[in-house]
């Protein structure tokens, strides 16, 4: 399989549905698909195995009105507290099939092999999460991501879905308004490949990452589909709203979960103050994640946070809990800290700082994970089909690539038919050689796409970041348009074809770049706050002028920014108090 | 906490990585090459790899993703054992180093090479479709959906451990049979398919259990243990490989491998005579390590479950026997506190 030639995959019968992404949303797509129609040709292709996509992060669970553990739970309040969430950016009939399809995906997810953690009647458990009014976030211990994941790869073996691992999705091939289907480089050999396809599905994930270290992302969650849709006149959509959570790890960004601080974890500045007493002086600690989020960026802004050669951090002190408590209840945390940062916290108080963790916004889909491009689609965090709205729940995420995914695999597996793509012409697949190759041409002067990349994630977390304003929005774009000049004299110094690592970085390193344009257009033009969107300068928020989606479409290599409104429903607007 | 400033001093000093290289498409054979980087304490391998391929040698190729020891994409070897370079800290490696300052890195074994660190995982993925590892569910697809299966606690714990697998193959790389045999069917895909054989909602139990019992399956395990001692989860493997073991004499007999029969002989003769008979163990085939190795821990467990009366004292010690008796003992200590730990969760 591996060695399968460019001609004879270009002179191919097409493929029925190409997903590109084998995370939570990718493989429910492929397994939907072949539960459809037995007979398609399903093919997964991603740039890792699927089981390591980063659907595996997630520890929580998923939200879905199952009403084992609180009887009196309804789809209806998930409906309600998904939109007060979202800030009521999300369109609610989008969150209406949410969260009505939650109980139905979750009980699909036990019937196939899930192993759900139980309550002692036997059903699947439940617990309270973020933002809900009930407890009814699914979930296995703390692994409910890497679970899910495993169990829908599993099905996608036993399905016989073809799994091309290992491979680069780097370009749309597009005719008209109609796409012929993907192009994509084996990363084992080094081939550029054409995939025809009837249909594409865009399942690649968030773009977080390129907040880079500020981030608590995976290395690869680079925002590629978006990228590569958006190149292709695919529209983007709300990419401005980015949630941060408030403690990662000073130097990878990862996380410390809100447990540590639900155990009575301090946060504590350079001068050794629980500086929450400022701004929570209640709740301290244990305030909503927006607050606390921006009240450790702004003790670091004015000058109280630590410094070290990763960034400047504040310090999360859990020493007072004593060795017993942290051993026994916050074991993985401990155990967290003392693999990436090199800290046991019954010794010492922990480094941290707010973290870049989820993308709000996404490919522009309708209900169905359609875009406005015949033949493609997209679903889970990659798309936006809107139900996070400006900010979303936790527990929900998981939901959102479950539910989408399986309904986009539904539509494509039922519209491919209608599908008749012409073959991709083998110039493009030359072109792309061509310009992989040109990354390699010695240059007189040239960048290293690592510095680069470090440098947009400095510039976005300072400028485009938890506070936002007019002028340092504007410093951020600039930066970005510099970055982007510079990344033209990018030299990849590895040119071999046997798994270049290094030429996929500096290709990650584009893409992040021109959704980052996007990210910074979208917060200067949104004048208000809302949701994860915080204005220093618009300090609220202003449902005359904002309540509405911005969409941004690629012109001349920078977004084109429209609007478009917000579905309502059954819930007026209101003002998000908790 | 005192309102005096907090200083956080941190200690650092000069580190040599000498990294695995082979590029199949230049070099005609593997070698190594040495970089020596400055670091601060509380780094972790793969931190300083990333470092080294940004700012060093921008053609070091390795896996990385998650970085937080979830992905499992990082697994290589660090100092001759294979682990996951993104939660081991780089002062652990040079305390365990046997050369001053220098941690060396390898690729995992018993998978075809790629590229420097970077391995082959497909033979992996292939043996797990051989094992269908997955739930072949009960219900039929139409009807999923519509209402939960009822799981007690007590059946979520039997696999909930097995679960935490995050194919990093670390235990592949370690595998003693593997390296002999590619064939063999590899630790974690015994783990993954005793997790589905476990589970109340699979229905193809013993179509799964006749493939593990064919050659090059369950039975060739030698019980080392490396498998276990390794894995980077801290999963039980061994109770798994157990397991499908006592599950396969159980349901199929003995009439599959001479493993089962003679662990069938070797019940036999405690169950009667109460007492272990040297001449009826079945080390005339195949000798004392093998037998110790393969058949008494997972016997010892079978004892345990029927409630058969623990064995006797061996009868005529001799040195042979005393060296069986001395590991045997260890032994059945691995299977008692396997089982303490699975209880303990
Ligand atoms: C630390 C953490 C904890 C979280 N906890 C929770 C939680 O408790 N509950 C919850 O609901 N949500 C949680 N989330 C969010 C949730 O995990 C993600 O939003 C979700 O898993 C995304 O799934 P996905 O299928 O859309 O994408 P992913 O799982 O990210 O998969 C993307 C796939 O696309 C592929 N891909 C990307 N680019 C390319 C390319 N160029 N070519 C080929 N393939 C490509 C990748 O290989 C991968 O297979 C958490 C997120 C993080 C970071
Ligand atoms: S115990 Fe068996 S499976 Fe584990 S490493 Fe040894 S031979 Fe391999
Ligand atoms: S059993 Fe352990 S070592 Fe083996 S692949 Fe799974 S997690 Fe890795
Ligand atoms: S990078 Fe994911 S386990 Fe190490």
């Amino acid at each position: 399989m591996l060695q399968v030639c460019t001609d004879f995959r270009l002179s191919m019968k097409p493929f029925d549905i190409v997903i590109v992404g084998g995370g939570g949303a990718g493989l429910y797509a492929a397994m939907e698909a072949m539960k459809t129609n037995p007979g398609l040709n399903v093919a997964v292709i991603s740039k890792i195995y699927p089981n390591r996509s980063h659907t595996s992060a997630a520890q929580g669970g998923a939200n879905a009105a199952l009403a084992n553990k609180a009887k009196d739970d309804t789809v209806e309040m998930h409906i309600f507290d998904t939109i007060k969430g979202s800030d009521y950016l999300a369109d609610q009939d989008a969150v209406e099939v949410l969260c009505s399809e939650a109980p139905k995906i979750i009980r699909e997810l036990d019937n196939m092999g899930t192993p759900w953690s139980r309550l002692d009647d036997k059903t699947i458990a439940q617990r309270p999460f973020g933002g809900a009014g009930r407890p009814r976030c699914c979930y296995c211990a703390d692994k409910t991501g890497h679970t899910i994941l495993q169990t829908l790869y599993e099905q996608c073996l036993r399905k016989g879905v073809f799994f091309f691992n290992e491979y680069f999705a780097i370009d749309l091939s597009v005719e008209g308004s109609r796409s012929r289907g993907l192009i994509a480089m084996n990363i084992k050999t080094g081939k550029i490949e054409a995939f025809p396809a009837k249909t594409v599905i865009f399942a690649t994930g968030g773009y977080s990452k390129m907040y880079w270290n500020r981030s608590s992302n995976a290395a690869g969650n680079t925002g590629d589909g978006q990228a590569i849709a958006y190149r292709a006149g695919i529209p983007l959509k709300d990419m401005e709203f980015v949630q941060f959570h408030p403690t990662g790890l000073r130097k990878s960004g990862l996380l410390v979960t809100e447990g540590a601080r639900g155990e009575g974890g301090y946060l504590v500045n350079a001068l050794g103050e629980r500086f929450m007493a400022r701004y929570a002086p209640e709740k301290m600690e244990l305030g909503p994640r927006d607050l606390v989020s921006r009240s450790l960026e702004t003790e670091i802004l004015e000058g109280r946070g630590l410094d070290s050669p990763a960034g400047k951090y504040l310090l999360l002190d859990l020493r007072h809990l004593g060795a017993d408590i942290i051993k026994s209840r916050l074991p993985q945390i401990r155990e967290m800290c003392m693999y990436f940062e090199g800290v046991d916290p019954i010794d010492e108080p922990v480094p941290v700082r707010p973290t870049a963790h989820y993308s709000m916004g996404g490919i522009d889909t309708d209900n169905y994970g359609r875009t406005i491009m015949e033949g493609v689609y997209a679903a889970g965090e990659c798309g936006c089909v809107s139900v996070h709205g400006a900010n979303r729940l936790g527990g929900n995420s998981l939901l959102d690539i479950l539910v989408f995914g399986r309904i986009a695999g539904r539509a494509a597996a039922e519209e491919s038919g209608k599908f008749n793509p012409s073959a991709i012409p083998e110039s493009e697949v030359t072109r792309i050689e061509h310009d992989l190759r040109g990354f390699m041409q010695p240059k007189g002067h040239y960048e290293r796409y690592g510095a680069l990349r470090e440098e947009l994630g400095q510039t976005l977390g300072l400028n485009v970041g938890i506070f936002r304003e007019a002028s340092k929005i504007r410093k951020g774009i600039e930066d970005i348009e510099s970055l982007t000049e510079r990344f033209s004299h990018v030299r990849v110094f590895d040119t071999g074809d046997i798994y270049n690592t290094n030429l996929l970085q500096a290709l990650e390193l584009k893409n992040m770049l021109d959704l980052a344009a996007t990210v910074a257009a979208g917060a200067l033009a949104r004048e208000e706050s809302r949701g994860s969107h915080t204005r220093n300068d618009f300090p609220v928020r202003d449902d005359k002028k904002w309540h509405k989606h911005t969409i941004y479409t690629y012109e001349e290599g920078h977004p084109r920014i429209g609007f478009k409104p917000v579905t309502m429903g059954r819930y007026e607007l209101q003002e998000r108090t908790y | 906490m005192s309102d005096t400033t907090i200083q956080h001093h941190v200690e650092s000093r000069d580190v040599t990585f000498r990294v695995h290289r082979f590029n199949p498409q230049v070099d005609s054979k593997p070698y190594f090459d040495d970089y020596t980087i400055k670091l601060e304490k509380g780094i972790t391998v793969l931190r300083a790899l990333n470092y080294i391929k940004e700012h060093v040698d921008s053609t070091v190729t390795f896996r990385a993703f998650c970085q937080a020891g979830i992905c499992g994409s990082c697994a290589m070897r660090i100092n001759g054992i294979s682990k996951l370079a993104c939660t081991t800290q780089v002062w652990d490696e040079l305390d365990r180093s046997r050369e001053t300052g220098i941690i060396r890195i390898e690729p995992l074994r018993n998978l075809p090479l790629i590229k420097d660190l970077v391995v082959e995982m497909d033979p992996l993925v292939g043996k797990m479709k051989k094992h269908s590892n997955w739930v072949d569910s009960r219900m039929p697809e139409d009807e999923w959906g519509k209402k939960e299966f009822l799981i007690s606690e007590k059946e979520f714990l039997t696999y909930d451990k097995a679960t935490d697998c995050i194919l990093c193959a670390s235990c592949v790389s370690e595998c003693t049979i593997l390296r002999a045999h590619q064939e063999y069917v590899s630790p974690a895909v015994l783990l993954k398919s005793y997790r589905m054989n476990v589970d109340s909602r699979d229905g193809i139990h013993d179509q799964r259990l006749a493939g593990l019992v064919k050659d090059h399956g369950v039975w060739d395990c030698t019980h080392c243990y490396r498998c276990q001692e390794t894995c980077v989860k801290h999963i039980p493997i061994m109770d798994a490989i157990h397991g499908i073991r006592e599950d396969a004499i159980e349901r199929r007999g003995t009439k599959d491998t001479s493993g089962a029969r003679h662990a069938e002989a070797f019940m036999d003769d405690i169950a009667k005579k109460g007492k272990l008979v040297e001449a009826t163990l079945p080390i005339r085939t195949n000798g004392i390590a093998w037998t110790v190795k393969n058949l008494l821990p997972m016997a010892f467990k079978m004892v345990l479950k029927r409630r058969t009366p623990p064995p006797p004292p061996l009868v005529k010690a001799s040195k042979g026997i005393d060296a069986l008796r001395k590991e045997f003992r260890e032994m059945t200590g691995h299977v008692t506190k396997d089982h303490q730990k699975k209880s303990g969760e």
